[in-house]
């Protein structure tokens, strides 16, 4: 229940974590893109009135088509960047953009829906950027800058018409907006009786906003409520109108001859036509309608956009509440990771971020593709250092209009390469390539040194023959080019290149085939440690010259020894390393043989001694025996037999322990190893020296478990080593104090220990276990002082382990063997 | 009569020792200090037992104990300075029907003789056919019909439960018991701390028939396992 909440609550945090970062890096971008101001006039509540009219977007239209009607009334001609501001306005609003070509696309698709040819999809094409007279205007440029013959005239003004039918072919039609354009005058162009004939303006049903230009200023009327458009009369660039008349932008002469009248829809509607020739149908200008089309869009986005972002931020705020449940699901992830290879790490990060990067620019790349590093490297070595930081500015402004998708992939990321960083240390070492290569290192450590060499001099030969190759080759073309433009005497310079190269390559071969050589002496110098280590220390001589033959006789061989020696010395590298090595194997030899003779003679001594100092032993035993036995002497003649007694029985003990003692150290204490039951080995020692135990002030506390706790070891000797360890405890214990003897078994070790309180202050610079160490200094009492120190030898030559420690007063021994001895 | 007893060892103070003991305990001793005397003395008495130390000069005892053998079938007990237990079974496998090791403890060496000596000139003929419902071990003899213990022929007293174990014991000699099954089985109850029970009543049965309580040779503890009789 627990675990699963855990678990849950693990699962849960992080996501409310991955919610709230995704949702706030999602939305941000368009919260910048679309920040109010920006893309509506006003800030605030205002920016979100539902009406268009407020753009910005629209407020340039309505200036370009002003241009664009007295452009037409004054010249006979729209002007160049009425077309392309008409454009870029349309396109500029973010992602409204894309309404140009899905308007053709759909366009596309009805006119094949209706049967209709590919003319009509051309149409809409022209409507876009054709129609609209790019070329023709391109082309009467040029021609009007040449002085023109009559003809030409006239076909310059067939043209100028030609582009002016274009112009109003989709706006005729398209009643969003009304126009009214007349020349000195004279009534041009109009799809609505704006104008009465008394000269005031009526505003059609449906319309709330009026232009009015009358040669002199521009009056707007919105709702009925005239619009102050010149302020103190300055155009300054942020006015809301460029349009001729304020002061510093005054209406020129052929202007006053003009009268512009325009009004706009409050709701534009789509306006589309039948194509009587071709069939299907095809869409006015309809650019208001987009417009508001487009801003309502870009207005909800921007509502969800805020919203996303809020909910994210709300999110992110929980998932700080829970960040512990968070990090472990990290923890998780992490354990996830480690799991992948780097390759697969890598290959999909750079996927990933190629992906990005193609995103990221991709409005780069619709501007033309063209390289931005190149590009800034121009404007600053042109424009200087400011106009190159306004680039940068610019270009990073840019990253505004970057999909969400790549900033919310990016962080996500970053997220999982540091989370991965953080938690798998040796991520490298995670993967086909780190495996190879460590497949491959430790087969080559099997391999001897010789043969690795050979592998690596072999690589470096290979390597420096590419490159000398490409060398070659690279000199080659470089004398045929320069032969080719008849530099005489050009391909001299092949000669030492080649002779170069040729060394090189020699050089190379013979260091590699040294080291190769040197190796294999290295690699019988290893063998010869490894044979030494392992405890071979018979001398070799017929070691370094292999090549001498057994059968021959004593001074041929020593001639050839000689010769080889004298041969070899050539190419040796290692010979003082041999000799020294030799010198050591001799002095271990000796040093081990010396060892051994010593233990031996040790074992031997201690074997004598105790023989020798039993004998008389014995005597004195029995004649005290004796003399215990005899009667009639005085009082205080049987006290010196009693303390003579004792003394030899104590000295007999000694004598004993000694014994054992020395041969445990000497590790020639014969065990039989058999399997038994610790607890009861233990139950059974205790119930061995019960009337010690019972004849003392002291009370055992064991806690010793009833399942059997098998290890291996030899009971008679650990039988000994209990016995010593509880004759200890009731020696040295303090009166009426408790002893605990314990066995804690795990599935790996089987623990007894003995814990006694002492009767006197422990020094723990004293090792307790050393032999003839004594409780106390005057060794009265009636140990050896080898007690301990039988029981640690003891435990080691069964396999178990000894350990002492004390704590102020409390003197522990613990005992421990194995139990997965099988 | 009193058995004649042949005492060899390089040192003199010992053989007088041994034989003070064992002329106290009613025998004759005859006394040898080296394998070359022994075997002369061996020659021209009649000896009963033989009691030889290892290393003499001359000759040294276990080839003094080989000549023996080769000749007579009397009992011959090693006294040796070397304790370890590879010398015991040394001297045992070349004929020696008993070993001490030095320093020896004054009765349990006595008893030894005498029990060495009742073996062979008592329960010599008695041992070549068991009757039934007699088990026979070493030294000691069971007879279940009468639940008596007899060790070197003498009847040793035990209490029930006493009697009890060894006839366990006794049925399966070189067996291991632990010590819940021994009280299981002879107490006929469900072992609970049984182990200090069994081993109050084990050691008072050593105190009964072992020569040497603390080096028990029948009746032996193995060590984290259980309890035994020692064949032997």
């Amino acid at each position: 229940m627990d675990t699963k909440w855990k678990s849950i609550r693990k699962v849960v945090s992080f996501i409310v974590f991955f919610l709230g970062v995704t949702l706030t890096l999602w939305n941000l971008p368009g919260m910048f893109q679309r920040m109010p101001g920006k893309l509506f006039s006003g800030t605030g509540a205002a920016a979100f009135e539902e009406d268009y009219q407020q753009g910005r977007s629209f407020r340039q239209y309505i200036s370009n088509c002003l241009e664009n009607f007295l452009s037409i009334a004054i010249n006979g001609c729209p002007t160049y960047w009425s077309y392309y501001n008409q454009y870029s306005s349309e396109y500029s609003s973010g992602e409204a953009g894309s309404r140009i070509e899905q308007e053709i696309s759909r366009v596309m698709e009805n006119s094949q829906v209706t049967e209709g040819t590919a003319l009509a999809a051309d149409a809409a094409e022209n409507r876009w950027y054709g129609e609209y007279g790019w070329y023709d205007w391109n082309e009467w440029e040029e021609e009007q800058e040449e002085g023109l013959t009559e003809e030409e005239k006239a076909r310059l003004q067939r043209r100028k018409e030609k582009l002016i039918r274009n112009y109003f072919s989709g706006m005729e039609e398209d009643k969003n907006l009304l126009y009214s354009i007349s020349y000195d005058g004279k009534l041009l162009y109009s799809n609505a009786d704006l104008i009465l004939a008394d000269g005031s303006v009526q505003i059609p049903e449906g319309y709330n906003f009026l232009l009015y230009f009358d040669g002199e200023s521009v009056r707007i009327t919105k709702d009925g409520k005239d619009v102050d458009i010149y302020g103190d009369g300055y155009w300054r660039e942020e006015n809301d109108w460029y349009v001729p008349g304020y002061r510093n932008f005054p209406v020129n002469d052929e202007m006053k001859k003009a009268v512009i009248c325009m009004a706009a829809a409050k709701e534009p509607a789509l306006y589309t036509v039948g194509l009587e020739k071709n069939g299907g149908y095809r869409q006015q200008n309809n650019a208001l309608y987009w417009m508001q089309y487009n801003l309502r869009a870009e207005r909800q986005l921007l509502r969800w956009n805020m919203f996303g972002f809020a909910a994210g931020l709300g999110l992110l705020i929980c998932s700080f509440f829970c960040r512990r449940g968070r990090r472990e699901a990290a923890d998780k992830i992490a354990a996830l990771q480690g799991k992948i290879w780097i390759e697969c790490k890598v290959l999909l990060g750079v996927m990933v971020l190629g992906a990005l990067l193609t995103g990221m620019w991709r409005r780069s790349w619709e501007y033309g593709g063209y390289d931005v590093w190149w590009e800034f490297t121009q404007i600053y070595a042109y424009e200087g250092l400011e106009a190159a930081g306004e680039y940068i500015k610019w270009m990073l402004s840019d990253l505004l209009y970057v999909p969400a998708i790549c900033w919310v992939t990016l962080f996500w990321m970053i997220y999982l390469l540091g989370n991965d960083l953080r938690h798998n240390k040796k991520m490298w070492t995670r993967g086909l390539i780190a495996r190879c290569c460590r497949n491959f290192s430790t087969r080559e450590l099997k391999l001897p040194l010789a043969r690795r060499m050979a592998h690596r001099s072999a690589i470096l030969f290979i390597v420096v023959t590419l490159f000398s190759i490409i060398l070659l080759a690279a000199a080659a073309g470089f004398i045929e080019e320069n032969g080719r433009r008849n530099y005489s005497g050009a391909d001299m310079i092949l000669v030492p290149y080649c002779l170069a190269v040729t060394g090189i390559l020699l050089t190379a071969y013979l260091v590699g085939m040294k080291n190769v050589r040197a190796a294999r002496e290295v690699d019988t110098l290893s063998k010869r440690i490894g044979e030494i280590c392992s405890g071979d220390y018979t001398a070799k001589e017929g070691e370094a010259d292999n090549s001498v033959s057994g059968n021959c006789t004593g001074q041929e061989k020593n001639r050839l020894c000689r010769r080889n020696e004298s041969e070899m010395a050539l190419g040796k590298d290692l010979e003082t390393a041999r000799v020294q090595l030799e010198n050591i194997r001799q002095g271990m030899a000796g040093a081990v043989d010396e060892q051994m003779k010593s233990e031996r003679m040790k074992v031997e001594l201690i074997a004598n001694v105790s023989h020798d100092l039993k004998t008389p032993l014995t005597s004195i035993i029995s004649y005290v025996q004796f003399l215990k036995e005899e009667e009639g002497l005085p009082d205080h003649v049987k006290d010196y037999v009693k303390i003579l007694d004792e003394k030899s029985q104590r000295l007999k003990n000694m004598v004993q322990d000694v014994f054992a003692v020395s041969k445990a150290a000497s590790g020639e204490l014969p065990v039989n190893m058999e399997e038994l039951d610790f607890g009861k080995l233990l139950r059974q020692t205790l119930a061995d020296m019960d009337e010690e135990i019972q004849g003392s002030s002291l009370s055992f506390r064991t806690e010793i478990p009833e399942a059997p706790v098998m290890i291996l070891a030899d009971g008679q000797r650990m039988y000994r080593v209990f016995q010593n360890l509880f004759q200890n405890a009731l020696k040295y214990s303090l009166k009426g104090s408790r002893v605990y003897v314990t066995l804690k078994a795990d599935g790996k070790m089987a623990v007894a220990s003995v814990k006694n309180t002492s009767h006197m202050e422990l020094d723990e610079d004293k090792n307790f276990t050393e032999r003839f160490f004594r409780g106390d200094k005057s060794r009265t009492d009636g140990g050896s002082g080898l007690g301990l120190s039988i029981a640690q030898s003891f435990t080691e030559a069964c396999g178990g382990q000894f350990e002492l420690e004390f704590n102020a007063d409390l003197f522990i021994v613990t005992v421990s063997f194995r139990t997965d001895h099988a | 009569m009193s058995d004649c007893i042949l005492v060899v060892d390089d040192d003199r103070e010992i053989v007088k020792a041994i034989s003070i003991l064992l002329e106290g305990e009613g025998y004759e001793v005859l006394k040898a200090y080296d394998g070359m005397e022994a075997l002369d003395i061996l020659a021209s008495r009649q000896v009963r037992l033989v009691l030889i130390d290892v290393m003499m000069p001359r000759l040294d005892g276990l080839s003094a104990l080989m000549r023996i053998r080769e000749q007579q079938n009397i009992p011959v007990i090693v006294l040796s300075a070397k304790s370890e237990d590879t010398d015991k079974v040394l001297g045992l496998s070349m004929g020696a029907d008993d070993y001490v090791s030095k320093p020896y403890n004054p009765q349990e060496l006595a008893a030894r003789v005498k029990s060495q000596l009742r073996r062979y000139t008592c329960l010599g003929d008695i041992h070549a056919g068991s009757r039934i419902g007699e088990i026979r071990n070493g030294r000691l003899l069971y007879r279940m019909d009468e639940k008596i213990l007899y060790a070197d022929g003498e009847p040793v007293r035990l209490t029930a439960k006493e009697t009890g174990i060894i006839e366990l014991l006794m049925r399966n000699p070189g067996r291991v018991f632990p010590a819940e099954e021994i009280y299981r089985r002879v107490w006929d109850e469900e072992a609970y701390a049984s182990e200090n029970t069994v081993m109050v009543h084990i050691r008072r049965i050593r105190e009964k028939l072992e020569l040497n309580p603390k080096e028990p040779e029948y009746l032996k503890v193995v060590w984290g396992i259980g309890y035994k009789m020692e064949k032997h």
